[in-house]
């Protein structure tokens, strides 16, 4: 099963940590910036589930469970805080939002 | 060739393909869906990689509950009646250009570097590991994580709620 | 873990357990008791005073907890020395400073049927920090931030009562994401290059021979990335003011103050426990070469001082003069960062007390004067020295203080920075700040300008402070001009709590 070289799973895990960056860069919605982080999370859990099976020790495992248990709590209250927003004002987008000037 | 290196190129295939549909999607819900797709593909990579309990706490936690959550705010902030959910796209070029940069160097680091590689025969199920070590070794991590999630719910529920008239 | 092991493990982490409780008991007593909330304050001050006795007890010892048994020199996740207990000391009065802070605050008042769940999440907040200023290893780092972090986005938000509220929060919880969804990548290399996640054990590690310099520095500028964004320095101040004018003044002042220091604790024990090779005879650190830390952290400086201050001047709405006021601080800081010596530690920590005073102080009396007249513009300041001269006297105190004239606090903070600069020979980085210092003489008097200077067109009623709000601010008026002639106890206790565990 350790055929493949763990530099196969860092690429992926650095394609997709690129591709989070790239979304919460471009994109303008506040749940798809959301997404975009969670991609980001999910491709450092990767890499640390890599690292962890190709060093025989489950540190890495557990703390994948520990970054989880740490996003689903930070989805629960970005969604509260998105539901709050659009009870006012009725538009999630970013820009729309900026009433703050420089 | 074997069967276990098909199944990594498929669902290597799946998560990168879908990672790129999330955020080049033009309608929303579109987007979680492949999200949904890319933490299948995950999902799938952990179980390749040997981690079998954390597989299926990835389904459970980020599909199950993650993904609803963000379904449920992507419904509730859009006019239910338009299906066409466009949001826009700001400056694609220099930002495609400068992350091309930034991937071309984290991709270049993460294959020329030697990685420490000690590979140790894979246990059956993780779980009694996990389990293990959850309670022995982070038992503090574990407490706290504990009080985070009281006051990730204490703190949702204040904020969402409806103000008493 | 056994028994035995396990109390001895839980001695350690006293403090952290009493807030624990404390955030249980008000939740209980929030439940319980829903009609009648005020007692919940006095709880609050209750545990933390509590809390404060055992961190004061944990200045006698110091060691290190919780250790997983992979760690052979037996160094654990809590790590409790004399620089983890100022630090937690600090959070522990600033807190207190801040229930009281509560009581005046007129915005907390409106929400005073969700008491129990504000208190319960100044808890959360506090928690967190104290834990971040003693952890020792990479998972409870990255816990702790999340906790600290979760706390202030919601707190961030709390008063529903504006637009900005709401947007603030959001702001704030989407930087926070991005850049701690960039640390916990930063954390994964470190884990796969060194196989372990304990500070203490990944010094030796990473000075391993054939280790790719470049890797460790592309993690090491992602777990930086996390934490500037706690300090707002720039690049990554970008959330500070939006958040800074949207929230509530008492948790702008909280995170001003607590928060940024919370950061700067994890920073410092950071770079030195894990990227400090050796300590040279007269005080220098040298870190592990990958390219020049230094250099890179003199630009960050000078670029967040700079960037801090010139936004500053054009500033009209005071909660956002002073959020920039802030930023240019935490520059001010990082300077004594960059001289990566034990000096410049002791001119932070000297500069983190008197700069906790000014602050709270500036913020308590723009609350005390918002909630009189509704509004926080410097135009509406206008006049302001004769319809409230105490107010304005206490004003003018702390706005010389922030700019670091004699004979206040805020002057003997900035001189022992200088003095750290001048000892290291980075002359030109002091003229710098000194520069800087000047430029923000400018924003600092205009308000005070305005107070006294300026007739105002319509006459100010007179803002009349109760008698506990004259005693808050005296609390924190007396020490601020104390401390700019007296202030030898600060720098002795600094001295004597620089010292990091092994180290």
């Amino acid at each position: 099963m350790n055929s493949i070289p763990i530099e196969y799973y860092l690429i992926l895990s650095a394609f997709m940590f690129t591709v989070g960056v790239t979304g919460v860069l471009i994109r303008r919605n506040a749940i798809v910036i959301f997404m975009c982080v969670e991609l980001m999370l999910n491709s450092a859990n990767l890499t640390m589930v890599a690292f962890s099976s190709y060093l025989g020790q489950s540190a890495g495992q557990i703390f994948v469970f520990f970054v989880m248990t740490v996003a689903a709590a930070e989805a629960a209250v970005g969604l509260a805080i998105i539901i709050a927003i659009f009870r006012n004002k009725l538009t999630v987008n970013i820009d729309e939002i900026n009433i703050f000037k420089w | 060739m074997t069967i276990y290196d098909i199944i990594f190129y498929l669902f290597a295939a799946i998560t990168v393909l879908s990672a790129f549909l999330v955020v080049t999607a033009k309608n929303i819900v579109h987007s979680a869906f492949y999200l949904l797709f890319t933490f299948f593909g995950v999902a799938g990579l952990y179980v390749l990689l040997g981690a079998d309990f954390i597989a299926i706490v990835q389904i459970m936690v980020y599909v199950g509950g993650i993904l609803i959550l963000l379904l449920f705010g992507v419904m509730l902030t859009n006019k239910i009646t338009s299906v066409e959910i466009k949001s826009g796209t700001i400056h694609v070029l220099p930002a495609v250009i400068g992350l091309g940069l930034f991937a071309a160097f984290v991709l270049s680091t993460m294959m020329t570097t030697k990685w420490k590689s000690n590979p140790a025969e894979l246990p059956f199920t993780t779980v009694y590991d996990l389990g293990y070590i959850l309670i022995n070794e982070y038992v503090l991590i574990f407490e706290l994580l504990g009080i985070l999630l009281l006051i990730a719910l204490i703190g949702a529920a204040s904020i969402a709620r409806k103000d008493k008239e | 873990m056994d028994a035995s092991l396990l109390t001895e493990n839980l001695s350690y982490i006293l403090p952290e357990i009493v807030i624990s409780a404390a955030l249980i008991i008000i939740v209980l007593f929030d439940l319980i008791f829903h009609n009648d909330k005020r007692i919940i304050p006095y709880l609050a001050v209750a545990g933390l005073a509590v809390a404060g006795f055992f961190i004061i007890d944990q200045f006698s010892f110091e060691g290190s907890a919780f250790a997983t048994s992979s760690s052979a020199n037996n160094f654990g996740m809590i790590t409790v020395d004399n620089f983890g207990s100022f630090f937690k000391l600090f959070v522990v009065c600033v807190s207190i400073l801040i229930v009281f802070f509560s009581f005046s605050s007129e915005e907390i008042q409106k929400t005073f049927d969700r008491l129990g769940e504000y208190y319960a999440l100044i808890f959360g907040m506090i928690l967190g920090m104290i834990i971040l200023v003693s952890a020792s290893d990479l998972i409870l780092i990255y816990l702790a931030l999340e906790l600290l972090s979760l706390s202030s986005y919601v707190l961030a938000g709390f008063t529903k009562l504006r637009d900005r509220n709401s947007e603030a929060s959001l702001k704030y919880l989407i930087f926070g994401g991005v850049s701690s969804g960039l640390m916990l990548f930063g954390i994964s290399i470190i884990y796969g290059m060194t196989g372990t996640t304990n500070l203490y054990l990944i010094n030796p590690l990473l000075q391993a021979p054939n280790l790719n310099l470049i890797t460790v520095s592309f993690a090491m500028i992602l777990i930086f990335t996390g934490i500037g964004y706690k300090i707002s320095s720039a690049p990554f101040h970008f959330w500070t003011p939006d958040v800074y004018e949207g929230a509530p003044i008492v948790i702008t002042a909280f995170l001003s103050v607590a928060s940024k220091a919370a950061g700067f604790a994890l920073l410092i024990r950071l770079i030195k426990t894990t990227f400090v090779t050796f300590t040279s005879p007269d005080g220098y650190w040298q870190l592990i070469n990958a390219f020049d830390w230094q250099a890179l952290l003199i630009i960050i400086s000078i670029f967040t001082m700079t960037l801090g201050n010139f936004t500053a001047l054009w500033q009209n709405n005071l909660k956002r003069m002073l959020a920039y006021s802030s930023i240019a601080h935490a520059g001010y800081l990082l300077l004594g960062l960059v001289v990566m010596s034990d000096q410049g530690l002791t001119a932070i920590l000297i500069y983190f007390v008197f700069y906790a005073l000014m602050n709270l102080g500036a913020f308590y009396i723009i609350m005390l004067i918002a909630n009189k007249t509704g509004s926080e513009e410097i135009d509406d300041y206008t006049g302001l020295g004769s319809a409230a001269p105490f107010l304005g006297v206490s004003l003018a105190i702390f706005l010389v203080s922030l700019t670091g004239l004699p004979p206040t606090a805020g002057f003997i903070g900035k001189l022992y920075i200088f003095i750290a600069l001048v000892d290291a020979k980075m002359i030109a980085v002091a003229i710098i700040a000194l520069l800087n210092t000047v430029v923000s003489l400018y924003y600092y008097v205009r308000v005070l300008k305005h107070m006294y200077l300026q007739k105002s067109d319509s006459p100010k009623d007179a803002i009349l402070p109760s008698t506990g709000q004259i005693l808050f601010i005296l609390i924190l008026l007396v020490p601020t001009l104390l401390f700019g002639v007296y202030f030898t106890p600060i720098v002795t206790f600094a001295k004597n709590s620089i010292s990091l565990l092994g180290f």
